[in-house]
């Protein structure tokens, strides 16, 4: 439709509307709103990672003046379902894994939901809690992967193994391909439990509207999780609506259901409106987890740097429940040999139930865990071939037209190259070293899929329409978590129309009243709900269009649309104002509006165990460089610069991509360096922000964000989600400018200073016991 | 619960002592608050010291300056008299958890919390520094900070008392010099992993007097007795350094948390040492 | 367990005085958003670990999770709405829109507080100085460099505005 340099709003640092409300403090997050009458809910939670329970007795918690429900599971309609996520397509093939609203005679990990209060107040939902009486009978559990995928091991959940899939990825054969290399790098990675940490803890009210229907305002990505709290209710899907609020950040944690199923409960059991609110404590406790993995990695190379063969195994920890763990599984598996040509490869995949905390979707999906591996063993590659980071990479980066190991085709540009070498040249030369800190350089390349995976048939609905006075509405079910999601679609729909930003209202996220636009995950918004927007509003255009060219008796190929006004660009000079456009369109019964239903490509699985064929619509290519300090004395390591380069495709809104970028920079700089959720035998042992460290501002290394607009993704203009693959490979780059700075290579996050130290140390001893003193 | 906001110290040693149940004292309440959130504590009444004013002071003395115990770590922070006759102490209120923390926290709170990884307590145990305290009878103490803790979270308060002020001594010889470290995970809003205070006496490389107070190597804070032993009266060589190191190492008796292993923190005091006394050697030694 | 009694609170928020009853062990921050309406402060740990909840105490930057309403009494508070409002907004919330500086907006109400509060005091503060001034403020979404860079533009804007008065 336009050129790159025609755009007006499109790829221009535009503030967004939703941050002017929050600056000024306006905004309502999901606790921030109460009603009149409202009761407080509360959960009691496990405190046993694995336990019977041989009784619960809620009489004197009943009894407490103000209390005004107890519930317990067998107080639930529907206890157990199938977790759905939001899609509207069963997939089969063990990817949808058991809900369970509350544990009834079991108790599967610590902070597991047991009973749910609702009280006149928060103290009083308090006491409450405390005068229900659990008897529970400590069973044996299991809390490492590896132990529990043993047959004799302790079952997680009664009458299924332990092993919840197994996944395989071929291509070639393995075995010959290390017959031919030169050189093989063999190692072992673990990373770690980590919390999305989003300053907004999990909150919602809910209550019965005059039509009886259960409603719940929610800080959520996943509207769509209406159907399943209906199921548990056994309410009709369409008596169950659920609002999303603008969420406190999200990071894959709000992904799947948190107090939703608990809220609808408690108001359906007391009529009466609820709010409730989790605690950081519980937060931490309870919801989701990043997938800690462990990778056996196995990579063979020809002298001049051709990769040849490669051999992983992933295990990954489910925690007590499936969740979303054969979905990030399933990423790891595509993603496992990284974004380069390797004739002979198998990965091997396995996630597994544990007694530990549950885990889930977390920013990246299963990818930054993999990049770790493959991009160490990269620079593990490159130091034994003597080879230059750099160069052993641009030797094996995929082009376009090349296939993945799964067979699934890139149509469109890799820029890794490029990225590649826009990094280096603003990382600079390597500043020097002093005394006992040492100044390290690395680099690390990811793919990070953005859209949800084929199968799972993903679609998304916008409704734009353009009123009498030229204003525009737009009306999606897209939840806005903070990455500028609902800005991002007014840009998009402002461009197409000619109409200014200050000219468009947005209303997102309400299952009642909005289109569905699926769920605000898998990097998929803007690709999906911005493409739906641009058809909706490209829709309204060419009625517009149309009817302007016979109000104006010129051909529609001549008109465009600029600032409210219908422009001839044939040179006429005549123009004609939208409205008068508007108005006639009006009076002739011409649609002013239109739902635009985009489909992302479609594919039917038909068997689950080897992964074959086309799995997502497109990926994100990008690389990182950091510049590191690393105290040798102390192990404690700065991260002194951070330049990230990516093709964004397009940059919708210049702002909000760099923000992600930024923010993922540093997300990925946690990562690497200070954030676990440690768990000791399924007990947490970080239950708050003083134990479990995100990254502050005084550790805030020099960031440089670079974008490569190729126009070559399947997003809107050409654009491409930079929201997960933001994060994915900072943590290898650090792991790899640590080795440059130190010479040591760790292979397990987070890089504690601990860790480094014992490393360094057990280098010295091995090499030269008198290292020490030089 | 009930609640009192005394407007003077007299007042407060009344309640104090005269209480029937628990009283806790509220000062900043940095430390108090998320103990009663997450019942860690259930006092019967809370006395809020925020209101006595009269308490909030950096005096300078002719032989010491004294810190009121309701000053905050903030006011410590950006004291001048602090930073001209205790940089050290000035250095570890800068770098005490976060300035929405130091702007309530105070340092009498700081002191009786009696955390292993109080900040302000390596500084004061190096600097040599007394805890003025008062009770209900208007008895007065000046406990030397190395008596005041008894361990984690327990001091040699009584249930009636409370500190009144610190006296932090000044010195006249210009042979002395201070430093301090503090080692963390993050670079604000952290909890030590271990922290190290020296005050050393030092003329021409040789060691007159010496003071080392650590924080997080042992259920309160201490100071290195038999390290300082080590160094007292001797000239600084890099072999006396590295005996000092090991001799830290086995002095300290840390504990393995989340933060960090005993083994680590070991290591680090070694560590700690070396630089702490190389940084106060470096003018000598040019 | 006994009953939990009641004191009488007389506060002034953003220049207005308001009245409560609150008990002894309620902080600040539940009694500004349970009991005065003021949603505006935002509750993100609840200890004092992120300072989503930070507020001006007689000027200076506290988190009202670490303070007994109590201890506010008879005293000045200042949350984000009293920093400037959409008629006549404070620079800092103005390059804060303008340079990307908020993305969940969930820290935003503390940061602008913390930032306020280092402006107040230093008009013309170096990069260091801002990352020290916001370092009890957690933020999950920039990657805190569009803060900084707010900070800066803000700082700016203000000194020039000082310099035109004179």
């Amino acid at each position: 439709m336009n050129g790159k340099d025609d755009f007006k709003i499109i790829g221009k640092p535009i503030p967004r509307h939703d941050a002017w409300e929050k600056a000024f403090g306006l905004t309502t997050y999901a606790a921030d709103f109460s009603l009149p009458d409202m009761l407080h809910g509360k959960v009691l939670r496990s405190k046993y990672p694995s336990a019977k329970i041989l009784s619960i007795d809620t009489t004197k918690a009943k009894r407490l003046k103000g209390v005004q429900a107890v519930l317990t599971a067998k107080d639930v309609p529907r206890n157990e379902s199938v977790t759905r996520f939001g899609q509207t397509h069963t997939v089969g093939g063990g990817f949808e894994g058991l809900y369970r609203v509350l544990a009834d005679n079991k108790v599967h990990f610590l902070g597991e939901a047991v009973a749910l209060v609702a009280a006149d107040t928060e103290e009083i939902a308090l006491k409450a809690l405390d005068l229900i009486k659990v008897e529970y009978e400590p069973i044996p559990g299991v809390f490492d992967p590896i132990e529990a995928m043993n047959p004799n091991a302790p079952q997680v959940q009664e009458g299924r193994s332990n092993i919840i899939t197994h996944y395989e990825v071929v291509r070639g054969d393995v075995e010959k391909g290390f017959s031919e290399a030169d050189v093989v790098v063999e190692n072992t990675y673990r990373v770690q439990f980590v919390d999305h940490a989003y300053m907004e803890p999990e909150s919602g009210v809910a209550w019965i509207d005059e039509n009886g229907v259960i409603t719940i305002r929610v800080s959520t990505q996943v509207i769509e999780h209406f159907r399943g709290i209906a199921d548990v209710l056994n309410l009709p899907h369409n008596r169950v609506r659920v609002i999303g609020t603008y969420v406190g950040g999200g990071f894959g944690g709000k992904e799947d259901i948190t107090v939703e199923a608990f809220l609808a409960l408690l108001t359906y059991k007391t009529g009466r409106p609820v709010k409730l609110t989790y605690t950081r404590e519980e937060s931490i406790l309870s919801h989701s987890k990043r997938h800690p993995y462990v990778m056996e990695y196995k990579t063979g190379a020809k002298k001049d740097g051709r990769l040849i063969a490669l051999k992983a195994r992933l295990v990954s920890d489910a925690g007590a429940y499936v969740y979303l763990s054969p979905w990030v599984l399933l990423y790891s598996m595509v993603d496992a040999p990284g974004p380069y040509r390797i004739p002979h490869v198998r990965v091997d995949g396995y996630t597994v139930l544990t007694n530990n905390t549950f885990t889930s979707a977390n920013r990246g999906f299963g990818a930054p865990q993999v990049c770790f591996a493959y991009e160490s063993q990269m620079d593990e590659l490159a130091r034994r071939l003597q080879m230059d980071p750099a160069e052993i990479r641009k030797i094996n980066y995929l082009e376009k037209g090349e296939a993945l190991a799964t067979g699934q085709v890139l149509n469109h540009l890799v820029a890794l190259k490029e990225t590649t070498d826009q990094v280096l040249q603003v990382l600079g030369e390597k500043p020097l070293s002093k005394g006992k800190i040492r100044i390290g350089r690395g680099i690390a390349s990811g793919m990070t899929s953005y859209g949800r995976m084929i199968f799972l048939h993903d679609t998304s609905r916008s409704h734009v329409s353009i009123e009498m006075d030229g204003s525009v509405t737009i009306r999606t079910g897209v939840q806005d978590i903070g990455g500028g999601q609902a800005s991002s679609l007014c840009q998009i729909a402002s461009e197409v129309l000619g109409v200014p930003l200050d000219h468009i209202k947005i209303y997102i996220a309400d299952t009642a009243l909005t289109p569905f636009a699926g769920t605000t995950t898998a990097t998929r918004q803007l690709y999906m709900s911005g493409n739906a927007t641009l058809i909706a509003a490209q829709e309204v255009r060419k009625t517009l269009i149309q009817k302007a060219a016979r109000m104006m008796d010129l051909d529609p190929e001549r008109l465009n649309l600029v600032d409210r006004e219908v422009v001839d660009q044939g040179g006429s000079g005549k123009n004609l104002p939208l409205t008068e456009v508007i108005k006639a369109c009006a009076s002739d019964g011409l649609p002013l509006y239109h739902v635009a239903l985009f489909k992302a490509p479609f594919r039917t699985l038909t068997q689950f165990e080897r992964i074959e064929g086309d799995v997502f619509p497109d990926f994100t290519f990008g690389t990182h460089g950091v510049v590191v300090a690393v105290d040798e004395e102390t192990g404690k390591v700065q991260v002194l610069k951070i330049v990230s380069c990516f093709d964004v495709g397009r940059a919708i809104n210049r702002l909000s991509v760099e923000g992600q970028i930024e923010g993922g920079a540093i997300y990925g700089m946690g990562y690497a360096l200070t954030e676990e959720v440690i768990l000791k035998e399924g007990i947490t042992l970080t239950p708050s922000f003083s134990e479990y460290l995100l990254p502050t501002s005084m550790d805030l290394p020099e960031l440089e964000t670079l974008l490569i607009e190729s126009g070559d993704g399947v997003g809107p203009f050409g654009s491409k989600g930079v929201g997960e693959p933001s994060v994915c490979s900072v943590a290898p780059a650090i792991a790899n400018a640590i080795y440059d700075a130190v010479g040591i290579r760790i292979n397990e996050l987070p890089l504690t200073p601990e860790r480094i130290l014992k490393a360094l140390r057990k280098e010295e001893n091995d090499e030269n016991p008198l290292s020490r003193h030089r | 619960m009930e609640y009192y906001r005394p407007q003077h110290l007299k007042r407060v040693l009344q309640l104090l002592g005269g209480g029937k149940g628990k009283a806790k004292l509220i000062a900043g309440g940095t430390n108090v608050i998320p103990d009663l959130r997450g019942k860690t504590i259930q006092p019967d009444a809370l006395i809020d010291l925020s209101h006595l004013k009269s308490l909030s002071y950096i005096k300078e003395g002719n032989k010491s300056i004294r810190l009121g115990a309701l000053t905050t770590i903030a006011q410590m922070a950006s004291s001048k008299v602090i930073k001209n006759y205790a940089p050290i102490l000035s250095e570890a209120a800068q770098q005490l958890g976060n300035p929405l923390v130091r702007n309530r926290a105070t340092i009498g709170g700081n002191l009786s919390d009696a955390s292993p990884a109080a900040d302000t307590a390596p500084p004061l145990l190096a600097l040599d520094a007394r805890i003025i305290t008062e009770n209900a009878t208007n008895n007065k103490k000046a406990i030397p900070i190395d008596q005041f803790f008894k361990g984690p979270n327990q001091t040699v308060l009584k249930r009636d008392e409370m500190i009144k002020e610190i006296i932090v001594p000044k010195w006249t010889s210009p042979h002395i010099k201070t430093a301090y470290i503090k080692l963390g995970l993050r670079n604000s809003m952290s909890i030590s992993v271990i922290s190290m205070a020296l005050w050393i006496d030092v003329e021409e490389m040789f060691c007159k007097q010496i003071r080392i107070g650590l924080g997080a190597v042992a259920p309160t804070p201490i100071r290195a007795l038999k390290t300082e032993e080590m160094v007292t009266g001797k000239e600084i060589t890099p072999d006396l350094i590295e005996a000092c190191g090991s001799e830290l190492k086995k002095e300290v008796r840390p504990i393995t948390d989340i933060r960090a292993s005993a083994e680590y923190r070991r290591e680090m005091a070694s560590v700690l040492f070396k630089r702490l006394i190389e940084r106060v050697t470096f003018e000598q030694r040019e | 367990m006994s009953k939990t009694k009641l004191y009488p609170l007389k506060i002034n928020i953003n220049g207005v005085w308001k009245k409560a009853k609150v008990a002894p062990e309620e902080s600040l921050l539940k009694v500004l958003r349970e009991k005065l309406g003021h949603t505006e402060v935002k509750e993100g740990c609840g200890k004092g670990d992120c300072g989503a909840c930070a507020v001006l105490l007689n000027g200076k930057p506290v988190n009202a999770c670490l303070t007994l309403a109590l201890q506010a009494d008879q005293q000045k508070v200042v949350t984000v709405k009293g920093i400037g409002t959409p008629d006549r907004p404070h620079p800092l919330q103005e390059s804060f829109v303008k340079r990307g500086a908020i993305q969940c907006g969930f820290c935003t109400a503390g940061m602008l507080v913390s930032a306020k509060n280092l402006l107040d005091e230093n008009p013309n503060p170096s990069r260091d100085e801002i990352k020290k001034a916001i370092s009890g403020n957690l933020c999950r979404c920039t990657g805190y460099k569009k803060i900084i860079e707010a900070i800066e533009e803000a700082a700016q804007k203000i000194r020039q505005t000082i310099y035109d008065k004179r």
